[in-house]
């Protein structure tokens, strides 16, 4: 009978003596992996110590009120000289705040979703159910390559298409018959606005969606769904209540990864959106801005305050702007791995 | 093996040279900022660099802002601007700034009123200040019509949406000025700047770039957008109307070549030795309120003699009645000539560039 010992020494790596796991190359091969393994890692905390580092004279400087005001005041330039508050200097005037910002961000952010979710989560039932075999490759290529396109190319469709549509034709349309529904009526102004920004963003975050609604329903083992169809259900019932159900925790996990490319998402926005300052939106038609867009359309001008207060206060945006991507991005990963989890050990 | 060896590495040499001596005989210099002056630029850089093969000048229309702070940090050789710095900038500034005086230019409003673009409405300061901060909502509004009687029927009762900046605009500069000098509430207020806080106006738009403005007014019908004389062309294809301005003498006038002249010659005397000034709302019957100096915002110090001496060679045909200031091109782009004793003055600047 071959005891524990016996199969170990069979099956575990052949050892020539204490001189080869000592071997040069071996070592510095462990120790360059782990280096570049811990430096990519280490990158996150690295940001995260250069912004709060950065930004800190702006914190000092515009305290909670950055959370709770609307506006976004580098100050007088041309006013006399700097001014101190809380110790950090700045033009007399300044006054910064990021609801605004923070506003825009999470609506835009929230009409995406609510365009792309269905679409996305119909689109992924059909290429995994409906798609043809012959044809499932191709599509599933295209969607992929739709994740590539750069943003810049959405957001000029969005400034010749979108924004014109929006403003002379469903703007004016919905305003007229739904007028009556909250953020639906009132002033269309130029269709640059919260209503596009929503819709580039939806387009953009689409194809992740679906590649990975598509990925998590695939992996539901074929028996449930094959299990429903065999117990008399059409296919669409097969798919609502018993495949949908069983892959519920990816499917949000999903979105929720969308959710976070949606956040940070800065070039199709900033050309669409109509640079607000200093003002929510009334209706889905008026224009916002959101953290990332303002970061780039404020930067130039930040850098002609002579205190660059301004430029530590856009940092302070970025902060905010940093955490938030940052728990919804970790969130989405671990539900998505905690769904993989339970799928496993079903 | 080896002679394969010893060709390609004479091969990479001969390559290299023949690139360090192109390299050592042409001297690169950006030019980025105003778009105000960026057609100018376009115009003197085609005709400048054909006559001076050893220099090239890439220009790029970003905005006074930008011009300002990348003359600054030394980024750009020349930063165009219609602002010049203020007093804490070149405190600031890590090393000593000039700001030289290149043209007169000056800024018309325009409007998209659909069957009055071809007539000049008449505008005032406070009345601009009222539409830029939300008191005055739209265009049959009593101030409007007071002014305009000849058209109060006209008027449609319609949402003005006021188009500005959203780069740091040298633009924004001389028409929040315009509205400071004009108006007391606005200069408690917003005051003037190349990036101002702008009030809260519901259907107001941010607009990159003087091209920028020109596209959003055309595609919004009511609006109005302040834009630079030098894209006058572009808005009458356009077919934006402009306005009649009110100047310090409170006469209604247009930004024609006569009336900018008119409020040059009424401050252009008080120009100081550094060339910061404002020529806004001048006085004068016939004064144009919005003209401004053009300056080119440029270090003292440059990296190298040659940097330097190509920059004062090209600032100083610039500024000269035979080269930039000629009226070929000026006239496309609606500016005026410098005047001889700001002509003096700039001169004296540019020779302190080393």
């Amino acid at each position: 009978m071959t005891t524990q010992t016996q199969v170990d020494r069979a099956t575990s790596p052949p050892t020539a003596g204490a001189a080869s796991r000592h071997r040069p190359g071996d070592v510095a091969l462990q120790w360059g992996t782990g280096a570049m393994a811990a430096v990519t890692a280490a990158l996150v905390f690295l940001i995260a110590i250069f912004l709060a580092v950065y930004a800190f004279p702006a914190i000092r400087f515009n305290g909670l009120d950055f959370l709770t005001t609307l506006t976004w005041n580098m100050g007088n330039q041309y006013g006399g000289g700097p001014v101190a508050r809380n110790g950090i200097a700045g033009m007399p005037g300044a006054s910064f705040g990021v609801v605004v910002f923070l506003y825009g961000t999470l609506m835009s952010s929230f009409v995406a979703m609510l365009v792309a979710t269905p679409v996305a989560l119909l689109a992924a039932v059909a290429m995994v159910f409906r798609v043809p075999a012959s044809l499932k490759t191709p599509v599933n290529t295209l969607v992929e390559l739709m994740a590539g396109v750069p943003s810049v190319v959405f957001g000029l469709w969005g400034i010749v298409v979108l924004v014109p549509w929006i403003g002379n034709a469903l703007g004016p349309w919905l305003s007229a018959h739904l007028g009556w529904v909250p953020f639906l009526g009132g002033s269309i102004g130029t269709g640059n606005g919260l209503l596009a920004s929503g819709v580039v963003l939806a387009i953009m975050i689409l194809p992740i969606m679906a590649a990975t609604m598509r990925d998590v329903m695939s992996a539901v083992p074929s028996s449930i769904y094959e299990a429903s169809i065999a117990l008399g259900g059409t296919s669409w019932q097969a798919v609502t209540q018993a495949v949908l159900p069983a892959a519920r925790a990816g499917i949000f996990g999903a979105a929720m990864l969308a959710l976070g490319r949606a956040l940070g998402e800065t070039m199709a926005v900033l050309m669409v959106s109509g640079a607000a300052m200093n003002q929510l939106p009334q209706n889905i038609y008026q224009p916002i801005n959101t953290m990332a867009a303002v970061i780039v359309s404020q930067l130039d001008s930040a850098l002609t305050d002579s205190t660059l207060l301004a430029v530590r206060s856009l940092a302070e945006i970025a902060l905010v702007l940093f955490a938030i991507t940052l728990v919804v991005n970790v969130g989405a990963r671990l539900i998505l791995r905690l769904a993989g989890n339970l799928e496993r050990s079903a | 093996m080896k002679q394969k060896f010893v060709a390609l590495v004479l091969g990479c040499a001969m390559v290299a040279s023949v690139a360090t001596a192109a390299t050592a005989e042409t001297v690169k210099m950006l030019e980025t900022g105003s778009s105000l002056l960026y057609p100018l630029m376009n115009l003197w850089v085609a005709d400048y660099t054909k006559d001076n093969p050893g220099v090239q000048i890439t220009t790029q229309s970003t905005g006074s802002g930008t011009g300002i702070s990348e003359a600054i940090s030394g980024v750009a050789q020349i930063g165009a601007s219609d602002a010049y710095m203020s007093d804490s900038q070149l405190k600031a500034a890590p090393s000593p700034m000039l700001n030289i005086p290149t043209a007169i230019s000056a800024q018309q409003v325009n409007y998209n009123l659909p069957g009055l673009n071809d007539v000049h409405l008449k505008l005032s300061g406070p009345v601009l200040a009222g539409i830029y901060s939300g008191s005055i909502r739209y265009w049959d509004d009593k101030s409007i019509v007071a002014l305009n009687k000849a058209y109060a029927s006209k008027l449609p009762h319609k949402g003005i949406i006021p188009i500005h900046r959203s780069d740091g605009s040298g633009d924004t500069f001389i028409f929040t000025q315009y509205l400071t000098f004009s108006t007391p509430s606005w200069k408690n207020g917003p005051a003037y700047g190349t990036s101002i806080s702008w009030p809260a106006v519901p259907t107001a738009v941010g607009a990159n770039g003087n091209p920028g403005m020109v596209q959003a007014c055309k595609a919004a019908p009511y609006s109005i957008a302040y834009i630079g004389v030098s894209f006058l062309n572009e808005t009458d294809k356009a077919g934006l109307g402009y306005a009649m301005l009110e100047n310090r003498a409170g006469n209604f006038v247009l930004p024609t070549a006569e009336n900018v002249s008119a409020a040059a010659a009424a401050l252009v005397s008080k120009t100081p030795a550094d060339e910061r000034i404002s020529l806004i709302f001048a006085p004068g019957a016939k004064s144009y309120p919005i003209i401004n100096y053009e300056y080119a915002i440029v270090r003292e110090q440059q990296p190298n003699a040659e940097t330097a001496a190509a920059l004062k060679k090209f600032l100083s045909w610039g500024i000269s009645s035979d080269g930039g200031n000629a009226m070929k091109y000026l006239d496309k782009v609606h500016f005026k000539p410098l005047p001889e004793s700001v002509v003096k003055l700039s001169i004296k600047q540019i020779d302190k560039i080393h």
